[in-house]
């Protein structure tokens, strides 16, 4: 398991005191906005007639993908290098942040701009540049903003979903000395003068990337702003921060992963600028970074693979209703959501994300919605049996021995009775302690016990049944039945 | 050992315990090819970069492309073009004076460029069901002239559309493959924008507020 610097702190899945008892205080408007994309996407995807059998076949290639991983690498490497880029590996994220320190260094940087990478956030680069002195500037908008208000992103798509423009607004105020809008036009007029700036002054662009391409050694960035375009064109040094899963087999695939893509992030046919980069243009460098960071670990158990599938689009987020009422930080780490919930325990561990798979109603809207048909919920059941079964704090001796004892308790009609009579003692005595251990406390504090009938259900039944035997109407008389 | 051998060894290890390995699938098809008329796409292309705040006007000659293309520069009140060095962009701005075309140059920065109103590019390809341009760049100064400027002007003739993505991609596989390629195909779909605040959406955050397609015949 790779070390990770973490920094945990909005986790409130993984906190202590409320453990598996999380109320969520997120905002309405990230609740309504989900809501709101989830149904776009889903008309959009509805009307096309293909949309499944796109599914399938986007499944199949990844499947291959996933399974030819170390022939599909080496081949994207060749044909990278082979047009002029320089390809680094790193087992961790400690190692893909010193390759990116020791590359700002070679070239004297100072600012870094850098366009939406979901690894980079993985690798928590931006504390990283900046200590030693090179400043990092997220360009995508919603980035932009959560940057500034030194917050985590809660959509990996919309990463401040969660603010309002007049939010938006306090903040540009506050951090860059701009008037007060609360105006959508005005707030972005605001963003796009200050990042023009940056992207004419950077000397190294950062970015992520949605596919490498093993075929014709190409990288594939999408996104609408534009930010990515200049990131990786404006300045000097251009460095592609990839996962190891992102590789697809052949170019001649790309139009499938395009289209399932734009359509279910952001519901656009295509999205506004999809690039293709071959290589370094002439006088740019052009820098791979080839990320482990615990990935490999999910090759390891076949019926996790399936979580390397993902091809970041969002859309189980938006269609999620945990992650409705608790927004993106509460899943604790980079990676929010249904995908975040089978995703990051891989990544970081169970040891510290076992209780991300119970953050679930196992409804299966996440399953139904990806576009690359990762069955999400099996997933979360699979990580379930997993997190009880192997070291995790789910898996706790307390725990097993309360479920043993509830077998026990189940398993004959005078244990039964008996464990009932307990219980019915039991709940009457709640109201009159003052202090309740461990989780009872936290779940007693927020809520209130149903009231206890007096009786059992059974022995009311035995008390009544006389006199509630059912009225039944008297039989009619058989029809004459037809003969055969 | 390098960190390359150790994760490949560690995913060679993984993928062994497993020995089932799927085949590669076929290539799917994505859409059916309708095999429509270049003036059915160019009406689709039309709508649909409409539909999506972009512009895009289809003209007989290139010589009405020239005066729709001094009706926009006009417009926008550029005295300045930068232009890429292109069969098609050179005979665009065949009428513009020469002090106001600037033609990219090697040694030329992200903060000089940043100064043009406006810019001329080539589309090699155009996507008619979802209004998309694909532009060719092999040099830095050509992929930034796609995004610096707030106004673009991309131009192609009418025999350059095609019905869809998977209808053109033969073609532009076929160049991407090349192992002597340099540089980025870009599909642009409309002018920049985004929906982050409040998902609302805003045009021109980064790249052009303004895009413009000419398709000549």
């Amino acid at each position: 398991m790779p070390t990770h610097d973490l920094n945990l702190e909005g986790a409130a899945f993984l906190k202590d005191l409320n453990a598996g008892l999380y109320e969520p205080a997120a905002t309405r408007s990230l609740g309504e906005s989900a809501e709101r994309s989830s149904k776009h996407t889903r008309s959009i995807t509805d009307a096309i007639p293909y949309w499944q059998q796109w599914r399938e076949a986007a499944n199949g290639i990844k499947s291959y993908a996933i399974a030819h991983l170390d022939k599909l690498l080496t081949q994207f490497e060749s044909g990278i290098t082979a047009r002029g880029a320089e390809v680094l590996y790193a087992e961790n994220a400690a190692e893909a942040n010193q390759l990116v320190l020791d590359i700002a260094r070679k070239h004297q940087v100072k600012t870094v701009v850098k366009s939406k990478s979901m690894v980079s956030e993985e690798m928590e680069l931006n504390h990283k540049l900046a200590a030693i002195g090179v400043r990092p500037v997220e360009t995508d908008l919603g980035e932009y903003i959560v940057q500034l208000a030194e917050q985590r992103p809660v959509h990996i798509v919309t990463p401040a979903m969660h603010m309002s423009a007049a939010d938006v607004g306090h903040l540009f105020q506050q951090k860059l000395g701009e008037p007060f809008s609360a105006e959508h036009q005005n707030l972005t007029r605001i963003a796009r003068k200050h990042l023009r700036e940056d992207f004419v002054r950077a000397e190294m662009g950062i970015s992520g990337v949605n596919f490498g391409i093993a075929d014709t050694g190409s990288l594939v960035i999408v996104e609408n702003e534009g930010n990515a375009g200049l990131s990786t064109s404006a300045p000097e040094v251009h460095v592609a921060l990839m996962g190891i899963e992102k590789v697809i087999p052949r170019i001649a695939d790309l139009p499938l992963f395009l289209n399932l893509l734009a359509r279910s992030g952001t519901g656009q046919k295509l999205t506004t600028y999809t690039h293709l980069i071959h290589g370094a243009t002439p006088g740019r460098k052009l820098y791979v970074i080839i990320l482990d960071n615990g990935r490999s670990n999910v090759l390891k158990d076949p019926a996790a693979r399936m979580a390397l599938f993902c091809i970041r689009c969002g859309a189980c987020l938006n269609a999620c209703p945990v992650y409705r009422r608790t927004g993106g930080w509460a899943y604790g780490w980079v990676y929010p959501g249904p995908i975040g919930s089978i995703l990051t325990p891989h990544l970081i561990g169970l040891e510290q994300a076992a209780a991300l798979p119970f953050a679930s109603s196992l409804c299966g809207a996440c399953g139904e919605v990806c576009p690359v048909k990762i069955d999400i919920p099996h997933q979360l059941v699979h990580l379930r049996s997993r997190a009880v079964s192997e070291p995790s704090p789910m898996n706790k001796p307390l725990e097993r021995l309360t479920w043993r004892l509830w077998a026990f308790a189940m398993g004959g009609p005078w244990r039964y009775r008996l464990t009932m009579w307990g219980v019915r003692l039991g709940v009457r005595l709640v109201p009159w302690i003052a202090w309740h251990p461990g989780k009872l406390g936290a779940w007693t504090r927020g809520r209130e016990l149903p009231e206890v009938p007096r009786t059992s259900f059974r022995r009311w039944w035995r008390n009544h049944r006389d006199h509630l035997q059912p009225k039944l109407p008297a039989p009619e008389q058989p029809a004459e039945r037809a003969s055969p | 050992m390098t960190s390359r051998d150790a994760i490949l060894g560690r995913i060679r290890t993984a993928l062994a315990a497993d020995p089932r390995r799927p085949e590669l699938p076929p290539v799917a098809q994505v859409w059916p090819h309708t095999g429509c008329g270049v003036d059915q796409m160019a009406q689709r292309f039309l709508a649909e970069i409409g539909e999506i705040f972009g512009e895009a006007y289809r003209v007989p000659s290139m010589g009405d492309a020239r005066r729709k293309l001094a009706e926009i520069m006009g417009q926008e009140g550029c005295s300045r073009l930068g232009v890429m060095d292109r069969p098609l962009c050179r005979e665009l701005t065949a009428a513009v004076a020469p002090a106001a075309i600037a033609w990219p140059q090697p040694d030329w920065t992200a903060a000089e460029m940043a100064e043009l109103p406006a810019a001329v590019i080539e589309a090699d390809c155009l996507l008619a069901d979802t209004g998309s341009a694909m532009i060719a760049c092999y040099t830095p100064q050509d992929r930034l002239l796609c995004y610096l400027p707030p106004t673009c002007v991309a131009i192609a003739t009418a025999d350059r559309l095609a019905e869809h993505l998977p209808a053109a991609w033969p073609a532009i596989a076929q160049r991407a493959a090349a192992p002597e390629l340099r540089g980025e195909f870009v599909f642009v779909t409309g002018p920049s924008r985004t929906a982050d605040i409040e998902k609302v959406l805003i045009l021109g955050v980064h790249g052009p507020k303004r895009l413009v397609v000419l398709v000549v015949g």
